[in-house]
């Protein structure tokens, strides 16, 4: 049986407290059609999104459903009427098991008892769909909380799917799947498109709308600025719609001589569990860059500079030799981390925003503490780092998720830093919140703090470094400057084939 | 913790408390010779029965992330109902409208909880606190002390084993121990408990699943308070007689009990069946005490002192574990 449906989102406004998450949005899809839904973080994308599978209500605004307006007050009503979600944030229950949880609310029955043979057959038949692409410790009674994150996006991809949908809503399903894994979930929407089911399809990562949607459309603070079909638009005009005055990633890179200046931090034959001796430089100014693939001690390394785990080597900070114990000793010296993981390692998420961006820094402010000159100093740099917030006493989860990040950032450079270690810091934010961190990296180049630089984008490294050292399985697999310095020799250092040292 | 033990210890939940569980026995029956006689099982058990039917109706809140710290407070109330509702020469008719009447009350004040805590989104501490000081209040007015005497026959029925042959007996409470496990294992084959358990482990997860998780929190707050009124019952049928302050030191231990269990408080995990194991732990516990003849004042210490001991154990294995590995 072909499924019918259209859906069309008209003017939706939705606003948390002061705050203006959506002020016009409008969206329209039909059986058949991918939609792609497009904008920067905080752009009103899952906002617009929540207000489709009626898990928030509109402050204005309506949606159609077959050209009939419907008002959801809870998901269960969207459901109802062939709207399901693979939400961003989870919605899996980490105490429930696979098949607890796909089938949750509505559970396969027998005498009004929960029938777990079929529920466990059912389970397995929609595994199968992803047959092969996860371990095999992935099985229907496996309890959620002992699934790696691909893991759990494929079960709430099935989940969504348990439900037989007529229109199926993919917020960001795919950032934490493999290709492979991705490749057979664009499978999967092919067979849904062939099924008359409409999807909405969100993403932050171009190449992937260009492979399966038919159309996009562009929100931009709060607001619908643009519908596009996929066929007749192309890379650089969906970006522009995106961000006013795109100017992305072109070439930032300077040429400045950087050993007129002194050296920040020396290190030498630095070994922990997974770093076999890495030794490197950087200077006062300098951006240096760290390549290479996932986990060959990029991290490793930025972890033991601050103290953070243990390790063998020397280590001199301006010449003096040093080695932190814990990262209060680091802090005490000028050394600032910011981490990978900003949602568990970097913010306390109920605290207000205030007092995430003074918590690195509190001890400055003297006993009592100034107040009054904590709170001029974080507006001040909440106002550097184009902050939208409600006010400094909002709390962290209020913000967008490349502002929760800047809150992040906001916190070191309380400290003014002399030496920074960058994480992977644009890990899973926007274009635009990029597009503003880089301007940011390079101010604090030019005023002389050293940074060290990982970062997993290739194009990031080649973009804002003037040398890159490229890890490979705990080493320095190469240093590349200058004339070397591209993407070729990157990726090729990457798979450790290059030894230039 | 290690992941072994971790794993171990989520896999049999009841471990720990099943093995202090035999200790309190061992001991228990070190103290009393006659332990295993049905005449004093049938008695400690029957004085052991309102304690764990309150850890049962605490265990649903605090799967839920919750608590209930107001089930005391109905106990009170409804043997103060039971004791002025049942004169001594009561009719059939008398008897059943007052077991009417005292669940009715008993699920108006869990309704009352369930309002507080979904309704007016108060937290589960605030408001069964604050209530507990109601229902304690009205508990005062129906009988301002204790008093009043229950027919023979209805006590002397919950009082005396059950005879099954001429040799064989079964004591009371057991029985009716027994019909609430056997209601529990048919309420896990439901939909319900998938739904409480997911309210408790990640509430908005269930909510955007479609769960209602605001009508799942309120029933929690009714089993509690139905729970707490079946102890009242017991209570009053134990003792022939209604005391309006008897639940008042009964709230936490029903707490204590649950997390002996094996009841995670952050919710989402644990069943009644640890409960109850733990609300035996807690009977033992204060008959090991008495039979010891401590001073009186040491009692309180050593009651203080197993439980935390109790509590601490999965910890204590994890660290020695830790000390082991390095």
């Amino acid at each position: 049986m072909v499924k019918n449906i259209t859906l069309v989102a008209e003017q939706a406004v939705k606003t948390y407290g002061g705050v203006t998450a959506l002020s016009d949005g409008n969206l329209a899809v039909k059986s058949g059609e991918v939609l792609a839904l497009l904008g920067a973080n905080g752009s009103g994308k899952s906002t617009l999104s929540k207000i489709i599978t009626g898990l928030i209500s509109p402050n204005k605004g309506r949606v159609l459903v077959d050209g009939r307006p419907v008002s959801f007050n809870t998901p269960s009503e969207a459901r109802k009427a062939g709207i399901s979600a693979v939400y961003q944030e989870l919605s899996l229950i980490p105490d429930l098991s696979v098949s607890e949880n796909i089938w949750l609310g509505h559970e396969p029955l027998r005498f009004g008892m929960v029938n777990r043979g079929e529920m466990h057959k059912r389970t397995q038949a929609l595994l199968d769909l992803f047959k092969g692409l996860y371990r095999p410790h992935l099985q229907p009674d496996a309890p959620i909380s002992s699934l790696t994150p691909d893991e759990r996006q494929i079960v709430e991809i099935l989940k969504a799917m348990s439900f037989d949908p007529r229109l199926i809503i993919l917020d960001e399903a795919t950032a934490s799947l493999d290709s492979q894994q991705v490749n057979r979930l664009f499978e999967l929407v092919a067979d849904w498109k062939a099924q008359g089911m409409a999807i909405i399809f969100v993403s932050h990562r171009m190449e992937e709308i260009f492979r399966i949607a038919d159309k996009a459309t562009v929100l931009r603070n709060g607001r619908t600025v643009g519908d596009r079909v996929i066929a007749a638009t192309n890379r650089r005009e969906l970006v522009d719609l995106m961000i006013e005055g795109a100017g992305l990633l072109e070439q930032q890179r300077q040429a400045f001589e950087v050993s007129d200046k002194p050296v920040r931090l020396t290190i030498d034959d630095l070994k922990t569990n997974v770093l076999r001796g890495v030794s490197l430089t950087v200077h006062d100014g300098e951006l240096l860059g760290l390549g290479g693939l996932h986990g060959q001690g990029q991290s490793d390394l930025l972890m033991a500079i601050f103290g953070a785990i243990k390790s063998s080597g020397r280590i001199s900070l301006s010449g003096e030799e040093l080695h932190f114990s814990h990262p209060k000793n680091a802090m005490n010296a000028g050394v600032a981390l910011v981490p990978g993981d900003r949602g568990s390692e970097g913010l306390l998420l109920i605290r207000s925003i205030f007092e995430n961006m003074l918590l690195a820094s509190w001890s400055s402010y003297g006993t009592p503490i100034g107040m009054r000159k904590a709170r001029s100093d974080s507006q001040n740099v909440a106002q550097e780092l184009k902050m939208v917030m409600a006010s400094l006493d909002a709390p962290v989860s209020s913000l967008s998720g490349g502002n929760a990040q800047k809150v992040v950032i906001g916190k070191w450079l309380l400290r003014a830093p002399k030496l920074l270690l960058l994480n992977d810091p644009t890990k899973g934010i926007d274009v635009g919140a990029k597009a503003e961190f880089y301007n940011l990296l390079k101010q604090l180049r030019d005023s002389g703090t050293a940074i060290l630089f990982y970062s997993s984008d290739d194009d990031e490294l080649l973009g804002l470094c003037n040398r890159v050292l490229v890890l490979h399985d705990g080493q320095v697999s190469a240093a590349l400057s200058g004339d070397d310095l591209s993407r070729d020799k990157l990726v090729s250092a990457s798979m450790g084939t290059v030894h230039s040292e | 913790m290690s992941n072994l033990t971790n794993r171990f210890f989520s896999r049999n939940p009841y471990f720990l408390s099943l093995v202090l569980l035999v200790i309190m026995v061992v001991i228990n029956r070190a103290l009393q010779d006659n332990l295993f006689e049905i005449g004093p099982l049938n008695g400690n058990l029957r004085v052991f029965t309102p304690a764990i039917l309150l850890a049962i109706g605490q265990t649903f809140v605090i799967i839920a992330g919750g608590v209930d710290l107001s089930i005391g407070s109905i106990v009170s109330m409804g043997t103060a109902i039971l004791a002025t509702q049942i004169p001594t020469d009561a009719t059939p008719d008398m008897i059943v409208r007052a077991v009417v009447l005292v669940f009715l009350a008993g699920l108006l004040a869990g309704s009352l909880n369930g309002f507080g805590v979904t309704a007016l989104r108060l937290q589960p501490i605030v408001t069964t606190y604050a209530t507990s000081f109601i229902f304690a209040g009205v508990a005062l007015r129906i009988l301002p002390e204790p008093g009043g005497r229950l027919p023979r026959e209805l006590t002397t029925f919950w009082r005396n084993p059950l005879q099954v042959t001429e040799s064989f007996a079964i004591p009371t409470s057991i029985i009716a121990i027994a019909i609430v496990i056997l209601l529990w294992v048919l309420l896990t084959k439901t939909r319900y408990r998938q739904f409480l358990y997911a309210t408790g482990s990640k509430a908005d997860a269930a909510y955007s699943t479609g769960v209602r998780v605001n009508r799942i929190k309120f029933s929690t707050y009714l089993f509690s308070a139905f729970f707490a009124t079946l102890a009242a019952l017991a209570l009053t049928l134990g003792s022939g007689t209604g005391n309006p302050r008897a639940g008042d030191q009964m709230t936490l231990p029903s707490v204590v009990a649950v997390v002996l269990g094996g009841t995670a408080l952050s919710g989402g995990q644990g069943g009644i069946i640890g409960s109850i194991i733990g609300a035996l732990i807690l009977g033992l516990i204060s008959n090991i005490i008495s039979f010891a003849s401590l001073d009186s004042w040491v009692r309180p210490l050593v009651d203080a002192l197993i439980i935390i001991i109790a509590l601490a154990i999965p910890a204590l294995v994890g660290l020695a574990r830790r000390a082991w590995n390095k």
